[in-house]
């Protein structure tokens, strides 16, 4: 299958690596630079770690990243199985359903949710994981329902009822192990969005860590400019070493979600 | 249609296989396990929207009124919606034409380097928001590197009026998530042509021409313009990197209503932030329908 190059495909291709990597390369060059832009050095990098905020907001997200997660979890997995199965006649609507919030642009939503919602949940960090939860739905969807459909599920459900198995035991021991790498996708997104969104938290008045950056960026662009290198590429690599890596059918997964 | 529906259940009753305890008791029986899912929906989705739905209607003292809307066409509000419906076009213009390429000239190079472009693509086009807008202060700022290099090369980036945080400077950044996009969403549409295609039109007689204008086009421009559509969608409401890179300044739609949700509502249009919310959901849907009905299209004549 593999074509030769022509001269023209060369070009085009040279030049979106020059688009994508040069500022690339020219922001970690700024990253190094020392105070009077004279010297390099880590300087910026270690003004970071010495930032009270750094570690408590990064925890932040982290702690939402992971609620994120297993809401989806706990939501998503049970509703689409049961898709598959018994509710086969709402599939279309839910399908739809879960499509409505790539419509709905983030701003209106977080219009919406800083107008409805009661105090009592918005006087509560973790209330960005429910929201993050709809968000991140039509791709979770997506990757589920990928994952399930690629299974014998009728045959691995009926075997373990006649096995003697519980719903909920069939459910963690049987369908959840078989659609892995799907979970583990849905998982991926949810917490990769949880980790770099910004208009949900920032408008809802909530210190996460894309929102510090944004702060620290008043007082300090060189230390800015660093955190975002620092995530950017940091999330470029991880990303990178898990799809070119050995382990290739576990990432085509992620890709195709 | 309720007849349809007791048909439809009737004929799953009988055929009472293994499963047929999930099945047993008709429409309303078998929504009773989605009710988790319905009511987070109902709650955190639903309800919200249509809260600023209704509001978006309201005059100050909870009247019927159409006159929030008036002023969402006038003003600094239609000037604001100007200036982001020409910059979605014009990121997603370049976005996609500038991903075509990319994306056909990547389908020839090996595997690895598929993999590789696909990963970074979805890291560009997802995790963009804030560190990007702050990557290219870095690179195009006034004391860049690239604008060092530019200035070294001849050109003074800065000689004329360009500033990164003009609608210019925001529409160039943009493209830096539109083309991995465009890339990510159009490939799986050039990996489906055909080689043979080519050789038959070669074996007839086509030039590389004939080929591009009588196959390659009919043939991609469904998924051309669809990609088209998600990437204008994608810039009318993206918010994180114009926030970032102009802190709030440039009058985009997003960051109006982002203003109005931080807080600085102007007293006596209270719903004036509902109503833009409302017209950008609109513009939206339509976009996004407009989307859909090409890809059916496309389905049907295939």
């Amino acid at each position: 299958m593999k074509r030769r190059l022509s001269a023209g495909n060369y070009l085009v291709l040279l030049c979106a690596f020059a688009f994508f990597v040069v500022p690339m390369i020219a922001a970690i060059e700024f990253s190094l630079r020392g105070d009077q832009g004279t010297t390099h050095g880590l300087s910026n990098y270690r003004w970071i770690l010495a930032q009270e905020g750094f570690g408590a907001n990064l925890f932040t997200s982290a702690r939402l990243a992971a609620i994120t997660a297993i809401l989806v979890l706990l939501l998503m997995v049970p509703t689409i199985v049961y898709l598959h199965l018994g509710g086969a006649r709402w599939k279309r609507i839910i399908e739809f359903i879960c499509l409505v919030p790539l419509v709905v642009p983030v701003i209106s939503y977080a219009m919406g949710v800083a107008t409805a919602m009661p105090i009592f949940l918005q006087s509560t960090v973790y209330e960005l994981s429910f929201l993050y939860v709809i968000v991140t739905m039509p791709y979770t969807y997506r990757a589920l329902d990928v994952g399930l459909s690629s299974i014998p599920l009728l045959t691995l459900v009926e075997a373990s009822k006649s096995a003697g198995a519980t719903m909920r035991q069939t459910l963690v021991l049987v369908v959840m192990p078989s659609i892995r790498s799907a979970i583990n996708g849905a998982i991926f997104l949810s917490v990769a969005l949880a980790l770099g969104e910004f208009t949900l938290a920032v408008l809802l008045h909530w210190d996460t860590f894309p929102t510090w950056i944004n702060n620290v960026a008043q007082s300090n662009v060189l230390g800015a400019v660093s955190l975002s290198v620092f995530s950017l590429v940091g999330a470029w690599l991880v990303v990178l070493v898990v799809a070119v890596g050995p382990k290739s059918k576990h990432s085509d997964q992620n890709q195709e979600a | 249609m309720s007849h349809v529906v007791a048909e439809r259940t009737n004929a799953l009753n009988k055929g009472a296989g293994p499963l047929s305890y999930i099945r047993r008791g008709g429409a309303l029986v078998s929504l009773l396990p989605l009710i988790p899912f319905l009511a987070f929906i109902g709650y955190f989705l639903a309800f919200p929207l249509a809260f600023i739905v209704r509001d978006s209607f309201l005059d100050n003292d909870k009247h019927f009124t159409l006159h929030n809307f008036a002023l969402c066409f006038q003003g600094v509000y239609g000037h604001s919606f100007l200036v982001s419906v020409r910059l979605s076009v014009i990121s997603a213009f370049i976005g996609a034409v500038a991903g075509a390429f990319i994306a056909h000239s990547i389908m020839r190079t090996g595997q690895r380097t598929r993999r590789a472009v696909a990963a970074t693509s979805s890291v560009l086009a997802n995790t963009g928001g804030v560190p990007l807008a702050f990557m290219f202060i870095a690179s195009f700022g006034a004391q860049g590197l690239v604008t060092k290099l530019l200035k070294f090369l001849g050109w003074d980036l800065y000689g004329g009026s360009f500033t990164l945080f003009s609608a210019a400077g925001v529409t160039f950044v943009y493209c830096f998530f539109q083309i991995p996009l465009m890339v990510l969403i159009f490939s799986p549409a050039l990996e489906n042509m055909k080689p043979e295609w080519r050789e038959a039109s070669d074996s007839l007689g086509g030039t590389p021409f004939t080929y591009f204008r009588r196959i390659a086009i009919p043939v991609l421009f469904p998924a051309f313009l669809s990609t088209s559509l998600l990437l204008f969608a994608n810039a009318f409401s993206a918010y994180a990197t114009a926030r970032a890179m102009t802190s709030g300044t440039l009058p985009l739609m997003p960051l109006l209503i982002g203003n109005l949700v931080d807080g600085n509502v102007i007293a006596n249009e209270k719903h004036l932030g509902h109503a833009l919310a409302v017209c950008m959901i609109g513009v939206s849907v339509i976009v996004m329908t407009i989307y859909a009905l090409v890809l059916r299209y496309s389905k049907v004549k295939k």
